[in-house]
């Protein structure tokens, strides 16, 4: 059972950080939910990661691989996925993203991240044996592991927050499963 | 001095700055234990300081592992030089970098522009500034003193082209320019916010993303970072985190945190600079500075910072811990203006993430100035020759009341002469009492003593030197007080505690004062003041002080008759300030002594920074004042707020002083109140000479001149 408790104050933390949430029962309405997303904002160039990208495409979205770092930037959407979400924060855990993915989520102006109901946990402390094992496990390239909450801010001037400075302006978690989503 | 003249637009921009800042941080801690979050953090940092040698060794053999390259700087010259090599040998004549004080602590971006490579910062505030060749006023918030027409006027030079000078257009501006500077960057620089032992990785946390751009987009990516940063565990560096993010900006996380262990498109370069750490790591006294995670929330707190901004108050670090790390890793000479411009209100202390006794350290470096570096003339006068005798010290006060006929009008000092006017424009000086409170105690406590013998025991009333000399009134009312409860009071020596000389940094002349009060002390019995910064002195930086010598004898005690001695921390758990020790043992008497029917003045109550933020006892005021007045007690906005006198601060830093007491005086103008209470005599003279000069009509009291009111008259 997903607990209701950690995926409403996920959904709290993520939106009082400035993120939007969308909720969807499984993942064909996830990629439907990013499909209305990409066309409500008038996305010509939309990208997949590559976890989510052979369904987004069988789902019959336009959506391309990260290539390289201009063609990212030349992209106005990423659709990306999450490992885990921490409640406290409403942040969202990504393990192992390849240099490509990292950029796909911070230089398309929306980036939209599908996280799995199941995979929330109390806070990034209950995280932090995983994120251990992941960045001690050898090889190159490193590992890495990414904690984003909420879009791109800065207050740098006058101290008034202003959203979309390097990164995406727009952060929306669809958040996917129902009841008996998996548990990690 | 640096900055003299306090800009009235940068200093409300910084009040404005804090008070948002302290209401998010405030959110973003509840429910949490931040005393023990900062506890537990203190203790990892004291764990890693201690044994930062294997946990390096450990975090290089793992990153190397990962196939960085792990580099040691002794000095900020040798850092500069590897970040110079590391990139001729990528062929690259720019780099992008993210924020990285470590950096600015080896000037890296005047070396690399010497030698023909463009640094080029992609943080919005620190490319503002460095468009602008300006310095940052702001750990966190580089570019905080410039209004949004100024960046415009910056960005349009810069770019060559006019700029609207609304906020959304500046980001999006800084946006485009940037990106293309990150994604056309041959090698990216970053800084680490920790280095983890057991992964090998590096944590760098920004809210842009602009971190993990440079850190990811161009083929090398350098780190550039201090030893201090290393931490054992990746649940070490998720505490720092959750500690970080909320001090520094009142935000629950930063947007972007990442954890990198390796190269990814290109090399990866880890360089540790040392620059001096070694050293602070191995002094037992200053070791602590090295627990700083650079969260600045000292620096948004401290009235002197929130005066002059971080232009004046700075040497690249900034505010008081900066003082400290400064004198390490720029040298002693170059802390001294830093650490002169703290005021010791130990405010600081309060917010730091790792509990750094900031204060404390700052008058510790003081003294060490103050030994390696040479005294001021003035100073060496007054404190070393003055206070420090206690002869001396009686002389000068009966000197000046004997000059009173010549010097005082309505009980104020005549004005100073116009070269000396700066220390007086703004708050009219004392003069000398007529007669001291030693003169005039005894007959007051005989004529007490008819109405009532004492039932109590005996308790010694210890004045400080400006109710002795300056305002008896004071003691006496604390006396009236005290008996009424049924007190025995004896008053205590009257000679200076040694807290201005210590604050000073004047150890010499500090002890010499302890010692002396102390031997005049009786051997037993509550020990009750009338100054929360004579408590703080007698109770802890006296016996610190006195202790900390090496080969100190313990001081024997006035009447201890056969010489006995006491235990010197013995002796500073009997000391407390005069509201202390009614809050704590009098007040259901107090209740019961109050008449019916008595006056409530609307009354408006000013925290003393030693008696809020040392002794924590603002409430224990509070509860008697409302005992007095019931609800004719009100908060005045920023009653938290410095006065700005802390004893030779004002006459060293005069305008800092003056800007302090301005906004004091204002609120409690606003506040309505007719009187305003305190406990510290010091912000009795600073406030009551305030209102004087402004032409205010609240009438400035301490606290047991308040009670002694409410009391009445047998």
């Amino acid at each position: 059972m997903v607990s209701q408790d950690l995926v409403g104050r996920f959904a709290a933390g993520a939106v009082a950080a400035g993120a939007e949430i969308v909720w969807a029962p499984d993942l064909g309405a996830a990629l439907a939910a990013a499909g209305r997303l990409f066309a409500e904002a008038k996305v010509a160039r939309a990208l997949a990661s590559r976890p989510v990208h052979a369904e987004a495409a069988a789902s019959g979205l336009a959506v391309a691989l990260p290539a390289d770092a201009e063609a990212i930037a030349a992209a106005d959407a990423a659709l990306v996925t999450a490992d885990f979400g921490a409640a406290e924060t409403g942040t969202l855990v990504r393990l192992d993203e390849e240099d490509e993915e990292k950029l796909a989520w911070t230089l398309p102006p929306l980036c939209v991240c599908l996280l799995d109901r199941g995979r929330i946990v109390p806070d990034l402390q209950s995280l932090a044996g995983r994120i251990a094992d992941h960045l001690a496990r050898p090889g190159i390239p490193g590992p890495q592991v990414s904690l984003v909450t909420g879009p791109s801010r800065t207050a740098d001037i006058e101290n008034q927050l202003t959203i979309g400075v390097q990164g995406p302006a727009r952060l929306v978690v669809i958040l996917v499963g129902g009841e008996g989503a998996s548990r990690p | 001095m640096k900055a003299q003249a306090p800009d009235p637009r940068l200093k409300a921009t910084l009040q404005a700055f804090y008070e948002g800042w302290a209401a998010k941080r405030e959110a973003s801690f509840r429910g949490l234990d931040f005393e023990a979050l900062r506890e537990t953090l203190a203790e990892i940092k004291d764990d890693a300081i201690a044994k930062q040698d294997s946990l390096l060794a450990r975090f290089t053999e793992r990153a190397e592992g990962h196939g960085s390259r792990v580099l040691r700087a002794k000095d900020g010259d040798e850092a500069n030089r590897l970040v110079l090599e590391i990139l001729e040998r990528h062929g690259a004549k720019t780099v992008v970098k993210s924020k990285s004080m470590v950096s600015e602590e080896t000037r890296l971006n005047a070396f690399l522009a010497s030698h023909g490579v463009e640094p080029r910062e992609t943080d919005l505030g620190e490319w503002i500034v460095q468009i602008a060749a300006e310095a940052p006023t702001h750990m966190v918030m580089p570019a905080i003193h410039l209004t949004r027409q100024g960046v415009a006027r910056i960005f349009a030079g810069h770019l060559g082209r006019e700029v609207p000078d609304d906020i959304p257009a500046l980001v999006r501006v800084a946006r485009e320019e940037l990106r293309r500077e990150i994604l056309s960057a041959p090698a990216g620089l970053t800084g680490a916010n920790a280095l983890i032992a057991e992964t090998g990785a590096v944590m760098v946390v920004t809210n842009e993303g602009n971190g993990r751009l440079v850190a990811t987009a161009p083929p090398v990516h350098i780190v550039l970072t201090s030893t201090e940063k290393v931490l054992p565990a990746t649940s070490d560096a998720l505490l720092l985190l959750k500690i970080l993010t909320k001090n520094a900006t009142g935000q629950p996380i930063s947007s972007y945190v990442s954890f990198i262990a390796g190269p990814h498109r290109g090399p990866q370069y880890i360089i540790l600079l040392d620059n001096h750490r070694s050293e602070l790591r191995a002094d037992a006294k200053f070791r602590d500075v090295l627990r700083c995670i650079k969260c600045a929330a000292c620096l948004n707190v401290c009235p002197v910072y929130q005066v002059v901004g971080g232009g004046a108050f700075s040497h690249v670090y900034m505010g008081g811990i900066g003082s400290l790390l400064t004198a390490w890793i720029h040298g002693l000479e170059a802390s001294k203006e830093l650490a002169g411009l703290c005021m010791g209100c130990h405010r600081c202390d309060t917010v730091c993430s790792t509990k750094i006794p900031i204060a404390d350290l700052v008058a510790a470096l003081k003294e060490k100035l103050a030994r390696e570096t040479g005294k001021t003339l003035w100073k060496r006068f007054a404190l070393d020759g003055v206070m420090g005798h206690p002869a001396l010290e009686r002389g000068t006060f009966i000197a000046g009341r004997a000059a009173r006929p010549f010097i005082q009008k309505k009980g104020f000092a005549r004005s100073l002469p116009s070269w000396m006017s700066r220390y007086d424009r703004f708050r009219a000086l004392p003069a000398p009492a007529p007669r001291p409170l030693s003169a005039l105690f005894r007959r007051e406590k005989r004529k007490l003593a008819k109405a009532a013998a004492p039932v109590k025991g005996r308790v010694t009333l210890f004045p400080g030197c400006l109710v002795q000399h300056v305002y008896p009134g004071v003691g006496l009312a604390a006396l009236r007080v005290l008996s009424r409860l049924g007190y025995d009071v004896v008053l205590g020596p009257t000679g200076c505690c040694g807290f201005p000389p210590w604050n000073s940094g004047h150890a010499g002349a500090a002890r010499r004062a302890f010692r002396h009060v102390l031997k005049r002390m009786p051997a037993d019995g509550p020990v009750i003041t009338l100054c929360p910064t004579c408590t703080t002195m007698l109770a802890q930086a006296g016996p610190d002080l006195a202790l900390g010598r090496p080969g100190a004898k313990e001081p024997r005690l006035a009447d201890g008759g056969d010489g006995a001695r006491e235990d010197i921390r013995a002796f500073a758990g009997r000391v407390a300030t005069f509201s202390q020790f009614l809050a704590r043992h009098e007040k259901d008497a107090l209740r019961r002594l109050l008449p019916e029917g008595r006056p409530a003045p609307r009354v408006a109550y000013h925290d003393s920074c030693h008696h809020k933020h040392v002794l924590k006892a603002a409430e224990d005021s509070r509860q008697l004042i409302r005992l007095a007045v019931g609800a004719g007690l009100v908060e005045m906005a920023g009653a938290a707020g410095c006065c700005g006198f802390a004893g030779a601060y004002s006459v060293d830093h005069p305008e800092v002083a003056e800007a302090l007491l301005t906004e004091k005086l204002e609120a409690i103008g606003a506040s309505g109140a007719e009187v305003v209470a305190l406990d510290c005599p010091g912000c009795l003279l600073q406030i009551k000479g305030g209102c004087r000069r402004s032409g205010r009509a609240a009438d400035v009291r301490h606290t047991a001149e308040v009670l002694d009111s409410a009391l009445g008259r047998d």
